[in-house]
């Protein structure tokens, strides 16, 4: 009789069950695509770029978070795999930290529901970028640029030897670790791995830009064990948040997580080919203004006003 | 159409109940393109089309007809943005509700043109006669329409509340269509359809029926599990997030 089909034939959209919004699967795949295509060629884990992009293109910030958590597990596991095939990874420090680790995700998880009852999630999750984001990309350009102007002059630069931070290293409860070749306490390490995890929890990131440096400068691990460490830390701290953020948030969408996974992996592969054929320190110059700009445009968001001052959810799920 | 007996039915019933203030009944009879929405996982929005038929009065025929589809009641919470040190941040909350997460409103012609403003608030016809209640008490009358306004704002730009006053072609006098537009955010539910005819500003034509949007499918099963047994879901992330990194790391590793 009168039915009629009204399919309006856009096959590439998708919708995301726990997101509720429809987005082009070209889209999101490209996205993976292309934040994994830097984590490749630069060498990062590319959570701190994945989950601003995802909140640019109008995933609410709290899903952004928690799916981009389960998106590093992915990640990192491929990461990972081959450092522990070449015994790259400190096991017994990897567990030291990831102790300190599970217990910040559920610091941070725990903040992170607390505040998006009280509709404040977007500001802490958007304060902790601007912040990370200006002082990281800050330092990485203040190191690249003297790397470069370096090899201009044609010296060498002189790598920076760690301070005399080692008092911190004697503190009680000291544990040997053989394969970092250390006599260290358990405390530096377990609160370096409290605070990346909360930062995880909050930022949705692996949290490898803070702690390769702080493994390398505070624990002086040697740096052959120490990206391979920090991944393999990085699996579980990740799986605890998204774990945790199911749980207490409900906002971990796994099919956009997914799809994010099936473009990271082929750009990641992509970028790994064309990151040895470019010069490190330029590199690092490329992507310390990368991340300068999405923490620039993080901040203009927040001090201009916005176009719509009202935002509404459903009552109790917050921000 | 499964359904079209039942609408019949609800029809009938609520046009005894309805009886004193109608002309009457059976006026208008009415049938929707679907008996039930599907959100798939591929669902990009789409239109229904809800139509029927009118029939003339002693008073000459029908040309007034308003269609609305109104989503589940929930309560929503509305926030306000204010600058503080320089940064705009959520401040003001406002607990609103019960409103429906969907609502559109389809005439023949401008509402108020048809209906006197009491009879569109007596039947909760266009979301300005929608009676917007606050849980939250002591909010002054200024604040309280200003957040009404941003609600409804907010609502119209995610078209999840629309109101089309030309939206209901009549054809030939007797039939009439009307589509509106399903986007993709709308909320899962039973929702209520309503077909009125008026004439001369009077109501002589009521219907009512049902309409159900649920999510199927795989975004079905994850939405379910993400809900109701969330460390599994959890669980389920994780493991397959382990398969796809292991699956990469060989994949790639032999070539």
């Amino acid at each position: 009789m009168l039915r009629q089909r009204f399919d309006t034939g856009a096959h590439m959209q998708i919708y995301l069950p726990i997101a509720e919004m429809s987005v082009n699967i070209l889209t999101l795949i490209g996205m993976g695509g292309l934040v994994g295509f830097m984590s490749g060629m630069f060498g990062v884990g590319g959570g701190f770029l994945m989950t601003p992009l995802l909140i640019f293109v109008g995933i609410p910030p709290a899903v952004a978070v928690a799916t981009e958590a389960n998106q590093i597990v992915a990640s990192s596991v491929s990461g990972g795999l081959a450092y522990w095939q070449r015994r790259a990874v400190d096991v017994r420090m990897g567990i030291i930290l990831m102790t300190g680790g599970i217990a910040g995700s559920y610091a941070g998880v725990q903040l992170f529901k607390l505040l998006r009852e009280l509709g404040q999630v977007d500001l802490l999750i958007s304060l902790s970028y601007v912040l990370f984001l200006s002082v990281i990309g800050g330092l990485m350009l203040r190191e690249s640029l003297n790397a470069i102007a370096a090899t201009r002059r044609g010296q060498p630069l002189r790598a920076r030897r760690p301070g005399a931070h080692s008092w911190i290293l004697r503190l009680p409860l000291r544990m040997r670790f053989r394969q970092s070749k250390l006599y260290i306490s358990v405390i530096p390490p377990l609160l370096i791995g409290f605070f990346v995890g909360t930062m995880s929890a909050i930022m949705g990131v692996g949290g490898g830009f803070i702690m390769v440096p702080a493994m390398i400068y505070l624990l002086r691990m040697p740096t052959n064990v120490v990206i391979g460490t920090s991944l393999f830390q990085i699996i579980f701290v990740t799986a605890s948040v998204t774990i945790l953020h199911s749980v207490e948030n409900q906002t971990v969408d796994v099919l956009l997580a997914f799809l994010l996974m099936v473009g990271g992996v082929i750009g990641a592969q992509f970028g790994a080919i064309i990151g040895q054929r470019l010069r490190g320190e330029q590199l690092r110059a490329l992507l310390a203004l990368i991340v300068l700009g999405v923490g620039l445009k993080l901040f203009i968001d927040l001090i201009s006003q916005p176009d719509e001052l009202f935002s509404v959810t459903r009552m109790g799920f917050g921000g | 159409m499964r359904n079209s007996s039942k609408i019949i039915l609800t029809a009938m019933v609520l046009s005894f109940s309805l009886a004193p203030m109608m002309a009457r009944a059976n006026t208008i009879i009415a049938d929707l393109s679907k008996d039930h929405i599907s959100i798939k996982s591929n669902f990009a929005g789409e239109k229904l089309l809800l139509f029927g038929a009118v029939e003339a009065t002693v008073d000459g025929p029908i040309s007034d007809i308003i269609v609305i589809l109104r989503g589940p009641g929930e309560n929503f919470t509305l926030r306000k943005k204010q600058k503080k040190l320089g940064v705009w941040v959520n401040g003001a909350a406002y607990d609103i509700g019960p409103l429906p997460g969907f609502y559109a409103v389809a005439s023949t012609r401008k509402l108020s043109q048809m209906v006197p403003p009491n009879v569109l608030r007596e039947h909760s016809i266009g979301a300005d006669a929608m009676n917007i209640n606050f849980l939250s008490s002591d909010i002054e009358p200024s604040e309280r329409a200003e957040a009404i306004a941003g609600f409804i704002r907010l609502k119209q730009a995610r078209a999840l509340y629309a109101e089309a006053e030309n939206g209901v072609q009549i054809i030939g006098g007797r039939l009439f269509r009307a589509e509106i537009n399903l986007p993709p955010g709308m909320p899962v539910g039973t929702y209520v359809t309503e077909f009125f005819a008026f004439q001369n500003g009077r109501l002589v034509g009521y219907q009512t029926g049902e309409l159900p949007v649920d999510i199927v499918g795989t975004g079905h099963i994850l939405h379910q599990a993400a809900y109701e047994m969330p460390l599994v879901y959890g669980i389920g992330g994780v493991v397959m997030a382990c398969f796809m990194g292991w699956g990469v790391a060989t994949l790639f590793r032999r070539r």
